[in-house]
């Protein structure tokens, strides 16, 4: 922070030696050519680290001096980027619906979460700032008692020998996989992402998904001639999602046709004569900030679970494949030995033949190794049965948590199977200590045996035992029991047990052992399957209910579209801490927000070209309007003469960054651009009514009072080069990129109190 | 009882290496008649006597059953010495695994006749040392440990003397260290430490280092498990390097660099066993103590002053690491005829696998091609440790608060486990089985489980089931108001513990601590503080810190009890204080919500307070605290609603009504009047509030019910549950 500081000083004492003459607003940092045009670029919240995406879907990292951190390519075409308010992770949309997470500092890939099938075009993180503030409310924030008790838990085990493009980014990411763990569970944070289909999600910590909605089966209620309706939007795709800093709120700007859906009569109906085109909807996401504790709790438990459950599945299947890669050495070393028997191959010496079966004693480093794994899973298991535990704590509460819809007997359930499962892993550790003593044992003979054949002299013949290598060749020879326990494809066989544990596990039921008792006969992968299931079902039921509390509030239609779909149109959603307004007695506390929609208005609609909107206060709107308020304002700027607009962005404290381009003939190929900044405070807003019809784009009441933007009265700064969208501002650094035609950034530093206060200690 | 494992272990080694020594001889030591006609003589001896006790029979069908294999089997086994030592080493398991059902004067008749044909048989004498230990025949024990050493110390009565296992002296430290152990079964710890030490001193003397190791392990293993008082000077004398460290380091300190010696040692010899049962050791002393560092410098600020229970799960892995260790061990103890007498075993049940005979009755057999239900290879000694750690694990979860996980570690024990292990940690393992039906399910359930355990478990010397009954019957009788019964269960309790100092310390411990709370029951508040005050001041003398917080915790229930709120709530924070540095979390829990209850008792204006304490624990009891504690908390929590001023009960009633309702289902589970009562009672009112005059007749009919059912409990007297 500090050394980047100086950088930007001697960046500007540079820059105004050649600039001179005037103040210019916004000093330069630097302008370095890209090697490709860029299609998406975000600022790091905490840290002066640009992320940007190139046209062919490269995530790119610059340090603010420039110097590239990492680069990754996803491999498939990613569609949004955003950051974790700490700025500690990247969360990154792909078009078929993965949302990845990689880690800040080298870009190792720490999560891929697959919650869309649709293509991620928004992304949007925010903390719980309320938390943070006034940071009381301790004795609900309940500590994981976890890490005091048990060690971290393990991680997956990499299949070996298998090398795949994926595999670069998870290498060695162990120190920062666990610490992603558990850093990111500290602070209650929401990552919502939106897909072109419509569907809304909600995870805790980008990683627990604990709601859904899709805003084509929204029902909107709208005024329509002073009767209450719901309405629809048809063929949506969202454009923007913006949740409220106080995780109350959630703005959603989206294309889309709104129809009335007039479920008695069963036919939906246009409402207007046209209603496509760009809406905001206001969802309401009370529930997040009402139960933030709760839902804290249980996405920590739940979100660890889930990657335990990873953990042991990945155990499970590196496990089989080693099992079975041993075992099929050892078989085909052995299957030679029965040709040899039945064909008589005298020809062979037998020597030769038994020291090729000796081959096969070479499993046993592999199997050995194979051992070290699996004894990782033990752990694993453990802890997984540790967090139900404390899951089940949390479902008891039931004033609290049934709200949130954790279900005890649900819970409950899973966590049995989690006991079942534990005793399993006991179990399957058992047999294969056996098998491998076994083995061991027969090698050993073996070994002895060829010695024998050989004649040759050993000072220290190795020992054995002969009843075990009786009981190998009759029980192990031919069957692989440690294979049935962990092939999930023979998941339905069943084990035979002896009478006696039957009947001891019959007997435990008393004693309050697992009511199942037949889950003995059940293998080790089958068992999994069940815990997984079981645990899946649990934690289906706050994600259900939680996604039937997020109901939309309010909409707006902003403005008509004439074409289907867009193809960019600048949007920039922001809330704000409302400083002017009144603190009302009661809620002194609370921190109020506004939140600000500024948006362009498409050209080819509604006859007012070359303008933006400033939306602001629509969310206090539905409260308000059932008093007779009405806090939605609005303004429509006419942006200057000669430019067009090229991407807008909200900056902090109400400031609106304009990237505006100069229109040029086609035949010229680059004309200026310029950066401009507004004070949305200062401008003059006025009130929209809400119309009572709904086919009324409220934006056209402004169309008479159109403020017009002059370029000399701004704080407005020209760009030599003819730019492209995206504008990346940072609101917390103060800096703003810009993307020139020709393949270009730009850095600008907005913020010229921070330069001054620079200049003075100077 | 793992040292009596140590012992057997060892002891098996030795003749292991005999053995092993004696290999290239073949076995005609005896000729054939003379066996033959043993075995004969068994037959007859056995079937006179079993048949004269039928019961008997019953009660050791194991010894029998081979008994009857062998007549089967007539001259085509035993013909060997080793088979005959298998023999004997499976009836030592079996001793083990079974105790004092074990029948004691069959068995020693059957050795004596042993004894008689084969003199040169020592391990006979051991056997015997073995079955007299199980019946507590002190003298007995003793004399044939003696015979053992005696008649085997020399060169004379070996097969062969291997040169470098036994040497003139190597007997002497071994019978030294079995004596000790002796002492130890019989809790005579002081005894037990002379005679180790001066073992530890002859096996330096002879460099017999592996003997070293062992006694080392058995001294920390009698430390771990006595309570020193820290005033006391055992320590000191007995082990040269800990006489070295000087008085600067507490016992505390002195038995864990003890530990960390042996478990040295142990590695460093490879003797995988050994080293497993250090860990498990460590665990244990990890698990109770606060570890301090043995070296302090700088500020006192930097230390933590607080138990590792990481480390506790850390020596937990490294000692389950065993089960694929034990293949590598050093001395390699296979236990050969063990699986041939399992089969032999089977062959007389018409499911059983049969190796030898398997092409003649192979076709109706299912279970015979199943790797699954074969007797596991493992060694018993490997399974049986892998199995007290279990029980290790789930004691520890218990004492960290993690109820489901105690649950099913003690689960996964009687599972898999139970048929290996000694009947101790059997009835070990069903006791806490019990406890928990009792806590979380009631009593019914933990009455008829009861039942059903003490059939099996009845016979084990120092039994854990009669302590397991003892403690049911006493909390079972003190929620039904039963106080006499109560006031002579904690009496019975308290006489099982043995007399000597330093032994049976947890059962002291639970007797005094149970006579606490009858008198608290009983209302006689002073005398109840003044036992518990003494109560503390024993756990204090013997670093018993564990319980020392949960006696912290009884004095504010007696203050609080006797309407002093405010002499009760330092005792409760100094629970609290305790409890977060032994990560004690649910008494912890418990902790808090007395803590918030004291503050309740000190009037509304705090209910506030006392509402978020009870809120701050209540994942935590809820999740995995007992039906009592949680029906406590449940009234606790309605009571700090009812009495804060700012909460309107018409507006949010089911906030007070939901958590009594839970209250009450809870605590009629348990029968427990007292607190019933106060749950319906409070109903009542929250009804009468609310206007809804039918549920609140219905809640005050329940109150009266459990009011008069806490007057005469002599009324349920006859139905008492054992």
């Amino acid at each position: 922070m500090k050394l980047s500081r100086e950088k930007r000083k001697r960046h500007t004492s540079m820059e105004s030696d050649d600039g001179g003459q005037q103040v210019v607003p916004f000093q330069l940092q630097f302008d370095r050519p890209l090697p490709s045009q860029i299609k998406i670029a975000e600022w790091n919240p905490e840290k002066d680290l640009l992320a940007m995406v190139s046209e062919d879907s490269k995530v790119m990292l610059h340090r603010f001096n420039w110097q590239r951190l990492w680069t990754i390519s996803p491999g498939k075409s990613v569609t949004s980027i955003c950051w974790r308010p700490d700025g500690k992770a990247l969360a990154v949309g792909l078009e078929e619906g993965t949302v990845l997470l990689h880690d800040v500092e080298n870009g190792k890939l720490l999560r891929s979460l697959k919650f869309h099938t649709a293509a991620v075009v928004c992304l949007n993180w925010e903390e719980d700032l309320q938390s943070q503030k006034n940071g009381c409310d301790n004795n609900l924030s309940f500590e994981d008692r976890t890490p005091h008790f048990l060690p971290p838990a393990p991680r997956a085990p990499r299949m070996p020998g298998l090398v795949s493009g994926d595999a670069g980014f998870t290498d060695d990411g162990q120190d920062s996989f666990v610490e992603f763990s558990n850093s990111s569970h500290r602070r209650f944070n929401i990552l919502c992402s939106g897909d072109r289909d419509g569907t809304l999600l909600f995870s805790i910590f980008g990683i627990f998904p604990i709601g859904k909605i899709n805003i084509h089966l929204c029902k909107i209620p709208y005024m329509v001639e002073d009767r209450q309706t719901r309405c629809k939007l048809l063929n949506s795709s969202i454009a923007k999602v913006a949740l409220s800093k106080d995780l109350c709120h959630l703005t959603v700007t989206c294309y889309g046709e709104l129809v009335e859906d007039e479920t008695e009569l069963g036919d939906e109906q246009m409402v207007g004569h046209n209603m496509h085109g760009l809406h905001c909807l206001m969802l309401d996401t009370s529930i997040f900030q009402k139960r933030k504790n709760e839902l804290h709790q249980v996405a920590q438990q739940a979100s660890n679970i889930e990657e335990l459950n990873e953990v042991v599945r990945a155990s499970l299947s590196v496990m089989h494949k080693q099992w079975s890669d041993a075992m099929s050495t050892f078989h085909e070393k052995f299957n030679s030995l029965s040709n040899l028997i039945v064909g008589h191959g005298l020809d062979s010496s037998p020597q030769e033949e038994f020291l090729s079966l000796l081959g096969g004693a070479r499993t046993s480093p592999p199997v050995h190794q194979f051992l070290v794994n699996s004894l990782g899973e033990s752990p694993a298991a453990e802890i997984i049965a540790f967090r139900m535990g404390e899951l089940r704590g949390l479902s008891r509460w039931r004033a609290r948590y049934r709200g949130i819809g954790l279900d005890e007997t649900l819970i409950d359930s899973a966590m049995e199977k989690a006991g079942m499962f534990l005793v399993q892993v006991d179990r399957f550790m058992r047999v294969l200590s056996s098998v491998v003593q076994l083995f061991s044992n027969f090698f050993s003979w073996l070994l002895k045996c060829i010695k024998l054949l050989m004649s040759e002299a050993s000072d220290q013949p190795p020992i054995y035992n002969s009843e075990l290598v009786i009981v190998f060749l009759k029980f192990l020879y031919d069957q692989d029991p440690v294979k049935q326990l962990l092939e999930a494809s023979e998941a339905d066989h069943c084990i035979e047990i002896d009478l006696e544990t039957t009947q001891r596990i019959k007997e435990l039921i008393q004693f309050g052992g697992f009511s199942d008792a037949k889950y003995l006969q059940r293998t080790l992968a089958k068992e999994f399957l069940q815990l997984e299931l079981s645990f899946k079902e649990a934690v289906g039921m706050p994600f259900s209910t939680i996604s039937k509390k997020i109901v939309c509030e309010d909409l707006l239609p902003l403005s008509p579209l004439t074409s289907a779909l867009p193809s960019h149109v600048p949007i920039s959603v922001s809330y704000y801490e409302d400083t002017s307004s009144i603190i009302s007695s009661g809620e002194s506390e609370r921190n109020l927000l506004i939140d600000y929609i500024s948006f362009q208005i498409p050209d080819e609609s509604l006859d007012i070209g070359n303008c933006i909107v400033i939306l602001r206060g629509l969310m206090n709107a539905p409260g308000s309007r059932s008093r007779g308020e009405n806090s939605l304002e609005a303004i429509l700027l006419c942006i200057p003469d000669g430019y067009y607009c090229v991407d807008l962005s909200l900056y902090k404290e109400s400031q609106i960054v304009l990237l505006l381009n100069e229109r040029r003939d086609a035949s010229e190929s680059s004309g200026d651009a310029c950066l401009m900044i507004l004070q949305a405070t200062e401008l003059a807003f006025s009130h929209i009514s809400r119309s009572s019809r709904l086919n009324d784009w409220e934006v056209l009441q402004l169309k008479d009072s159109v403020v017009r933007l002059e370029m000399a009265n701004e704080k407005a700064r020209s760009i030599p080069h003819s730019v492209v969208s995206p504008l990346a501002v940072s609101a917390s650094r103060g800096v703003a990129c810009v993307f020139a035609a020709k393949k270009r950034a730009i850095v600008y530093i907005l913020d010229e109190d921070e330069e001054e206060e620079a200049s003075d200690a100077e | 009882m793992d040292l009596e494992k140590l012992v057997y272990e060892k002891v098996t080694e030795e003749i292991e290496a005999k053995r092993r020594a004696g290999e290239k001889i073949p076995f005609h030591l005896h000729t054939p008649t003379t066996l033959i006609g043993l075995v004969e003589d068994f037959n007859i001896s056995a079937k006179a006597k079993f048949k004269e006790s039928s019961k008997a029979k019953e009660a050791s069908p194991y010894a029998f059953c081979v008994d009857d294999s062998l007549k089967d089997m007539d001259g085509v086994f035993l013909r060997s010495n080793w088979q005959i030592q298998g023999f004997l080493a499976e009836q030592a398991d079996a001793i083990e695994k079974r105790g004092s059902s074990f029948s004691l004067n069959a068995f020693e008749l059957m050795l004596r006749q042993l004894e008689k044909l084969a003199p040169e048989l020592h391990r006979v004498h051991f056997l015997r040392y073995l079955n007299s230990l199980y019946h507590d025949d002190y003298t007995a024990a003793l004399e044939n440990l003696h015979k053992y050493f005696d008649s085997s110390a020399g060169t004379e009565g070996l097969d062969v003397a291997s040169p470098c296992v036994i040497n003139n002296h190597g007997r002497f430290e071994v019978a030294l260290l079995c004596q000790g152990m002796l002492h130890f079964h019989f809790g005579h710890p002081k005894q037990a430490l002379e005679v180790l030490a001066e073992a530890v001193q002859v096996s330096q003397q002879h460099h017999n280092d592996s003997c070293l190791a062992y006694t080392l392990a058995a001294i920390c293993n009698l430390l771990s498990e006595i309570g020193i008082s820290s005033t006391s000077p055992l320590l000191r004398s007995s082990y040269s390097p800990i006489a070295r460290m000087g008085t600067s380091f507490s016992v505390q300190q002195q038995l864990f660099v003890l530990l960390r010696g042996s478990l040295k040692r142990a590695e460093s010899l490879k003797l995988k066993r050994l080293v497993a049962s250090n860990h498990l050791t460590l665990a244990k002393f990890h698990l109770m103590h606060v570890q301090r560092p043995l070296l302090s410098f700088g500020p006192k600020a930097l230390m933590k002053l607080k138990t590792c229970p990481i480390n506790v799960c850390k020596e937990l892995r490294l000692s389950s690491s065993l089960i694929t260790e034990f293949g590598s061990e050093n001395s390699v103890m296979t236990t050969d005829g063990a699986q041939s007498t399992a089969w032999l075993k089977n062959l007389q049940k018409p499911i059983g696998s049969s190796v030898f005979l398997e092409e003649t009755i192979s076709g109706n057999r299912p279970y015979a091609s199943s790797f699954f239900a074969q007797p596991s290879s493992i060694p018993g000694s490997v399974l049986q440790h892998i199995g007290s750690l279990q029980l290790v694990r789930a004691t520890a979860w218990e004492i960290y608060g993690s109820a489901p996980l105690a649950r099913i570690n003690t689960l996964a024990f009687a599972n898999c486990f139970a048929d290996h292990s000694s009947s101790a940690d059997a009835a070990l393992a069903y006791g806490k089985l019990i406890v928990y039906l009792a806590t979380y399910k009631g009593y019914k359930a933990a009455f008829a489980a009861l039942k059903i355990a003490e059939d099996r478990f009845l016979s084990v010397s120092k039994s854990q089931m009669l302590t397991v009954k003892l403690q049911l019957l006493h909390e079972h009788a003190l929620h039904r108001g039963q106080l006499k019964v109560a006031q002579q269960v904690s009496n019975e309790l308290g006489v099982m513990a043995s007399p000597v100092t330093g032994v049976d310390m947890d059962l002291k411990t639970e007797a005094s601590l149970r006579h606490a709370r009858t008198l608290l029951a009983a209302k006689q508040f002073s005398k109840a503080a003044a036992v518990a005050h003494s109560l503390f001041c024993m756990c204090y003398k013997f670093n018993l810190h564990v319980h020392n917080a949960s006696v912290l915790l009884l004095l504010a229930e007696i203050h609080k009890k006797s309407g002093n709120a405010v002499l009760g709530l330092p005792y409760a924070l100094a629970s609290l204080s305790f409890c977060q540095s032994l990560n004690l979390d649910l008494l912890k829990a418990s902790a808090t919500l007395t803590l918030a209850e004291l503050w309740l008792c000190l009037g509304t204006n705090h209910a506030k307070r006392a509402l978020a304490l009870i809120h701050s624990a209540l994942p935590m009891i809820l999740g995995h605290g007992g039906l009592e504690l949680r029906a406590r908390a449940c009234i606790a929590e309605a009571k700090c609603y009812l009495s804060d001023p700012s909460f309107s009960v018409s507006k949010d009633p089911e906030m007070v009504l939901d958590s009594l309702r839970q209250a009450t289902e809870e605590l009629q589970l348990l029968e427990y009047h007292e607190l019933a009562a106060e749950a319906f009672y409070l109903m009542a009112i929250t009804y009468d509030k609310l206007g809804r005059f039918e549920e609140r007749e219905e809640a005050a009919a329940s109150f009266r019910s459990h009011i008069k059912a806490l007057g005469n409990p002599q009324d349920e007297v006859n139905h008492e549950p054992m």
